[in-house]
């Protein structure tokens, strides 16, 4: 590799691990003035888009009004969990194969990353493709996927784990490259061998960065089983919302993203508070 | 607290008088040979002494500690530790690192006992924990994280640590100098009591000659880059030393003033 892409894939690293390190934490209206704020917001957008759809007389399968989205969603929610009608055989179906395509692509990713943080061989044999593939627009792979998957769970975890695996492979890499020389000068001068050095010392340090990491992977691993979904399946949420599209049933649309933007807070917030639990040095742990 | 003195019962049989340390002609450059960081270094360190090398920045004395470390390798000349050339780091060297370096994802006696759970089969005696604790005053700190210690807290575990394979030479570079002044006192103090306890070896490197003269045995002032030895001082002020009864005792001015003319002859400041 000549010097020039050596430095370029460097300056990728770093605008990489810039846009992915852990920010500090701001403090975002927990307070008793934040709450109230963030409930007028509510009511003035829920209180406006009614308005607006009924004032400016928008048909309802361009704009449903809240009322209508919530009666769509009330009818998806107020089943047994059984019943096919309702969000939870698909939601199940959705966020099973989420599940897997997320292990499979951050244990990959965890791993590769791992590779290329300790050997510069593999750095510079993988980089170049990682870069490349990287850049690439991925859900534009995704009819190509499901050529060499099918329409089953096989194409939708492989989507999702493709999807997913690319930020834990960044972070991983980039949080492991970060450890502090004089821990580093510690572990030698106990003549540690590279593993204990690994697991003791490097694998700890780059938990910000691999919580950073998966906390992207899990919003991708969704968007990933959905692509795939909307591209034919049998169940799933991806199903969910071509079949509303289908008969132009746009409340019941928003309704189904309105659960999808739920298990999206709701996995977010799983991650976060993971990674709370488990990196509880926190910032206190750089220099 | 525990008799001192039963830490390390088997150094103290070893023979006071015997070079533990021994460098000859040692040269050491960085870059390609373009920055020249010791120069010709010379220097004995008996079993059992207790060496404080002083000099201006830069004038390698971290280099030094580096090479006794096993961590960095040298150009020219030997050193060696009880007469075997060192050629990487070894279970009978300790170090104590500036700002204490603990893991802070380890709690404070998972810290101290990180040595003995790497670098292969543990042969030669381990250090009782508790009592390693118990010593530096952390008894009741060792489920508590790095974090949630104080500075002065955090650099005794840093020197625990160091210990607890019972290395016969300790190594430390700088171990208090993000301390405040008065932390400092008391920290050299108490490495004063631990090492009497113990009597390991000790090289300390130290910007500070007040520092350098309480505690050591020998004082090595070194020259600015490249480095030199330029002086050995012997320290005849008796122990235990108190940071009241050192700077009255009638020695410490010469010494003090002698160091402090050496270093600004060569260079600093």
């Amino acid at each position: 590799m000549s010097q020039a892409q050596t430095t370029i894939i460097a300056d990728s690293v770093s605008i990489e691990r810039a846009a992915t390190k852990p920010k500090a934490k701001a403090k975002d209206g927990k307070g008793v003035n934040g709450t109230a704020i963030t409930l007028v917001g509510l009511v003035v957008l829920f209180g406006g888009w009614s308005l607006a759809v009924k004032y400016l007389e928008v048909p309802s399968y361009i704009l449903p009004t809240p009322l209508a989205v919530w009666k769509a969603l009330w009818s998806g929610i107020a089943v047994s969990p059984s019943s096919p009608l309702g969000y939870y055989l698909p939601l199940w179906g959705t966020l099973k194969n989420a599940a897997i395509g997320l292990f499979l692509g951050s244990a990959l990713g965890l791993t590769l990353g791992s590779l290329m943080a300790e050997s510069r061989l593999i750095e510079k044999l993988i980089m170049p493709y990682a870069f490349a593939l990287q850049s690439l627009p991925k859900v534009a792979i995704a009819p190509l996927i499901v050529i060499w998957f099918g329409f089953g769970d096989g194409s939708k975890i492989a989507i999702s784990a493709l999807l997913a695996f690319f930020p834990m492979l960044i972070n991983s890499f980039t949080g492991l490259r970060a450890v502090e020389p004089e821990r580093i000068d510690l572990m030698r001068s106990l003549s540690a061998s590279r593993f204990e050095t690994y697991r003791i010392v490097k694998l700890p340090n780059a938990a910000p960065f691999i919580f950073a990491g998966l906390d992207m992977a899990v919003v991708y691993a969704l968007l990933g089983t959905i692509v795939a979904e909307f591209l034919g399946a049998q169940q799933g949420m991806g199903v969910v919302i071509t079949q509303a599209q289908a008969v132009t049933d746009v409340a019941g649309v928003f309704a189904a993203l309105v659960i999808l933007g739920a298990m999206g807070i709701l996995l977010h917030a799983i991650v976060r508070g993971l990674e709370k639990k488990i990196v509880h040095w926190g910032e206190r742990g750089r220099k | 607290m525990p008799a001192l003195a039963q830490i390390h019962p088997l150094n103290t049989a070893s023979s006071p008088q015997h070079d533990l340390i021994r460098i000859r002609g040692l040269d050491k450059t960085y870059a390609g040979g373009s920055v020249h960081a010791l120069s010709n270094i010379n220097l004995d360190i008996k079993d059992g002494e207790f060496v404080c090398v002083v000099g201006p920045s830069g004038c390698g004395k971290s280099t030094l500690l580096r090479i006794l470390a096993g961590l960095d390798d040298y150009d020219t000349g030997t050193a060696a530790l009880d007469g075997k050339t060192i050629s990487g780091p070894s279970r009978d060297v300790g170090v104590v690192f500036q700002a204490a370096n603990l893991l802070p994802w380890l709690t404070v006696r998972e810290n101290i006992a990180l040595p003995l759970r790497v670098g292969g089969k543990q042969v030669g005696q381990a250090e009782d924990i508790d009592r390693l604790l118990d010593v530096a005053g952390l008894k009741d700190f060792g489920e508590r994280f790095p974090y949630e210690l104080s500075g002065g807290m955090q650099q005794r575990a840093g020197i625990c640590r160091a210990l607890v394979r019972s290395p016969r030479v300790l190594l430390m570079d700088e171990p208090f100098g993000a301390l405040d002044a008065l932390t400092r006192e008391r920290m050299n103090l108490e490495l004063q009591r631990i090492w009497q306890a113990s009597r390991k070896t000790v090289l300390l490197i130290t910007h500070s000659i007040s520092e350098a003269i309480f505690l050591a045995d020998r004082v090595v002032v070194m020259s600015a880059r490249p480095g030199r030895v330029i002086r050995e001082l012997e320290v005849p002020i008796p122990r235990p030393r108190s940071n009241d009864t050192i700077i009255s005792h009638p020695a410490y001015p010469a010494l003090a003033k002698e160091i402090r003319g050496l270093l600004n002859a060569s260079g600093d400041e």
